[in-house]
């Protein structure tokens, strides 16, 4: 895993996409912490931070683009799997590569709260707390990209894909706002989501008997949770999607909240993801 | 050492190696031999465990690969058709990652890949960046980096593929020194190179393997007896009632002819008679003039063409 960690390391700057990654991360930043906060001679800190999150949108998939699609397109993987190294080691040599210059570019811009904090009025826990939510959301927002990074075999394919998924995991929030709260609505989207994992089960296993089983099985927990207790399915769809939502659970950090049950949400969203990474790489060998 | 059993890759309907099994020992140069698109590179990627087999196994000094992939892929050093290797390092820092994902100790490291640089001669490149590098010296880099972890088995994919001749001769050299000391399996469609190098040749065609043997036993195998390719002028009812009187003759068999008027057929004769001037002197007689005659001395290249465009023919023989 240290092997891998290195050599990922070194290509970053080996290769223009580090200081690529690091100039248009610093750059943006730099223009939203001039304009928001300069000029308007504004101290409120916490402001820039929201900023910055959006700039990851377009940041992080630059990051993790190449991590696996260049290692396929090189077929330098040939190396890697067939040495006597463990996947997860090579996943998660890779993450923590990506993750360490995600760190290093985050603790310059630590710099602007000095100035924040020297000039004006730099409200401390909450800029605190904001950066401890980077370290967290950041490494989510990595694993999303090392996934898909590990699906595709061309860096630009992969950095659209990282693109597109975060931008999702973005709007989810806005999404789940418009979406209706009735009952019925509620009931019909449960169903659909019963239908969609006997789907996936049917496709993956051929297997009519159990995708038959587990469709008996969800209609029966509808219908008995309907019977019980009809609150569940109020905003059933907005409290599914908002299991997602990877932002609305930051939103604590910037206010100065440090709360456990976030942490472990980030911390489980990063390890699924690596944990899938691992499973994709896995399969691909059987194809 | 090495046995693969059974082994089967599909990739959905096509079935790209089918049911091969053999057994390589320790100390053995193998050859694998076959067209492009044998399953030669497939079967290779199953041995090293780079991809999975549909059905089958392949147990490394009775090791399953799937149930203990670390310590059979610690003995086995893969050298792939293109070299993996990361052009934006030099040819030392490529090694010393290699050497660490290959578990080689930390303080033996440094000598370990001054020595491999030393055998496949590349000490004067250690600095230079590997994209740099002409396609000979990225090829010894791969081989190098195949070395690097002291495995007992070298497994290398056309390791000849893209190099001058010049080139060729040389790897072909090192191929053959790193047999003495490491199980060597290689891929070729070139038969003069596994003939030179290999003991023991495996003919792959469409994933099946055809035949296994040395490659003088399977040239005496498949020949038999001695073969005369013979064009006649005359007819088949001619020449075969000539040719029969010849006691010496097992066997002849018929082709069509280009030229009209003219028979063309291969004698087969028992191994140790030279039938040529028997029966040149019986066809001169009998008023049948020789246009041609050809002795079928098979070479590994006939035997290749043969086993894997005419399989049903050879099969008779």
């Amino acid at each position: 895993m240290i092997a891998i960690l290195k050599r990922e390391l070194k290509s970053y700057f080996l290769t223009p996409i580090g200081y690529i990654y690091m100039g248009f991360f610093l750059l943006v930043a730099g223009v939203f912490f001039t304009f928001g906060n300069l000029i308007t001679r504004s101290s409120q800190y916490t402001g820039f931070l929201g900023g910055i999150l959006f700039i990851y949108l377009f940041a992080v998939p630059l990051l993790t683009m190449r991590l696996f699609s260049e290692e396929k397109r090189q077929r330098t993987d040939q190396l890697l799997l067939t040495s006597p190294i463990s996947i997860p080691e090579i996943v998660l040599g890779k993450f923590l590569a990506a993750f360490t210059v995600y760190l290093i570019t985050l603790v310059i811009t630590v710099m602007y709260a000095v100035v924040v904090g020297v000039f004006g009025d730099l409200s401390f826990w909450e800029t605190l707390g904001a950066y401890i939510g980077f370290i967290f959301i950041g490494a989510s927002y990595i694993s999303v990209g090392v996934f898909v990074s590990a699906g595709t075999e061309n860096q630009l394919t992969s950095a659209l894909v990282s693109f597109f998924s975060l931008l999702m995991i973005w709007l989810i929030d806005p999404i789940s706002n418009s979406l209706p709260v009735e009952l019925v609505a509620g009931v019909i989207f449960a169903s659909l989501l019963v239908v969609a994992l006997c789907a996936y089960i049917y496709l993956n296993t051929k297997n009519l008997y159990i995708t038959l089983a587990v469709f008996l099985v969800g209609a029966i927990i509808i219908t008995a949770t309907y019977f019980i207790d009809k609150m569940v399915f109020i905003g059933f769809m907005r409290k599914f999607l908002s299991w997602f939502s990877l932002n609305k659970r930051y939103e604590n950090f910037s206010m100065g909240l440090l709360k456990v049950d976030s942490l472990v949400y980030y911390l489980s969203f990063t390890g699924l993801f690596l944990f899938l990474t691992v499973r994709l790489i896995e399969k691909q060998r059987w194809v | 050492m090495i046995e693969a059993k059974d082994l089967v890759k599909r990739y959905g309907p096509h079935t790209a190696v089918d049911h091969a099994t053999f057994k390589i020992e320790r100390g053995e140069i193998v050859g694998f031999l076959g067209p492009n698109g044998a399953g030669k590179t497939t079967t290779m990627n199953m041995l090293t465990g780079y991809l999975s087999s549909t059905e089958g196994t392949v147990t490394v000094d009775g090791m399953n690969i799937l149930e203990h992939p670390l310590e059979v892929k610690k003995r086995i050093g893969y050298l792939p058709e293109n070299p993996p290797l990361y052009p934006e390092m030099t040819v030392r820092e490529y090694l010393q990652f290699a050497g660490e994902i290959k578990k080689v100790p930390k303080q033996e490291l440094a000598k370990r890949i001054d020595e491999v640089m030393h055998t496949v001669g590349i000490t004067d490149v250690a600095g230079r960046l590997v994209k740099n590098l002409s396609k000979g010296y990225k090829q010894r880099v791969g081989l190098a980096q195949a070395m690097i972890g002291k495995p007992d088995i070298l497994i290398l994919d056309e390791p000849t593929a893209g190099l001058d001749p010049k080139q060729i001769l040389e790897i072909r050299q090192l191929i053959k020194d790193l047999g003495k000391t490491h199980t060597v399996i290689l891929s070729s469609h070139i038969l003069p190179e596994v003939s030179a190098v290999c003991k023991r040749v495996l003919i792959i065609n469409q994933g099946k393997i055809v035949a296994d043997d040395t490659p003088e036993n399977l040239a005496k195998r498949l020949l038999g007896g001695s073969h005369l390719q013979l064009r006649v002028d005359g007819s088949v009812q001619q020449v075969e009632g000539v040719l029969r009187k010849i006691p010496a003759v097992k066997n002849l068999s018929f082709k069509e002819s280009q030229e009209p008027g003219t028979v063309e057929l291969v004698v087969e004769s028992d191994k140790d008679a030279d039938i040529r001037r028997d029966v040149s002197k019986a066809l001169g007689s009998a008023g049948l003039p020789i246009l041609m005659m050809r002795s079928l001395d098979m070479t590994l290249e006939e035997i290749f063409l043969h086993l894997t465009t005419k399989e049903e023919e050879v099969a008779k023989v």
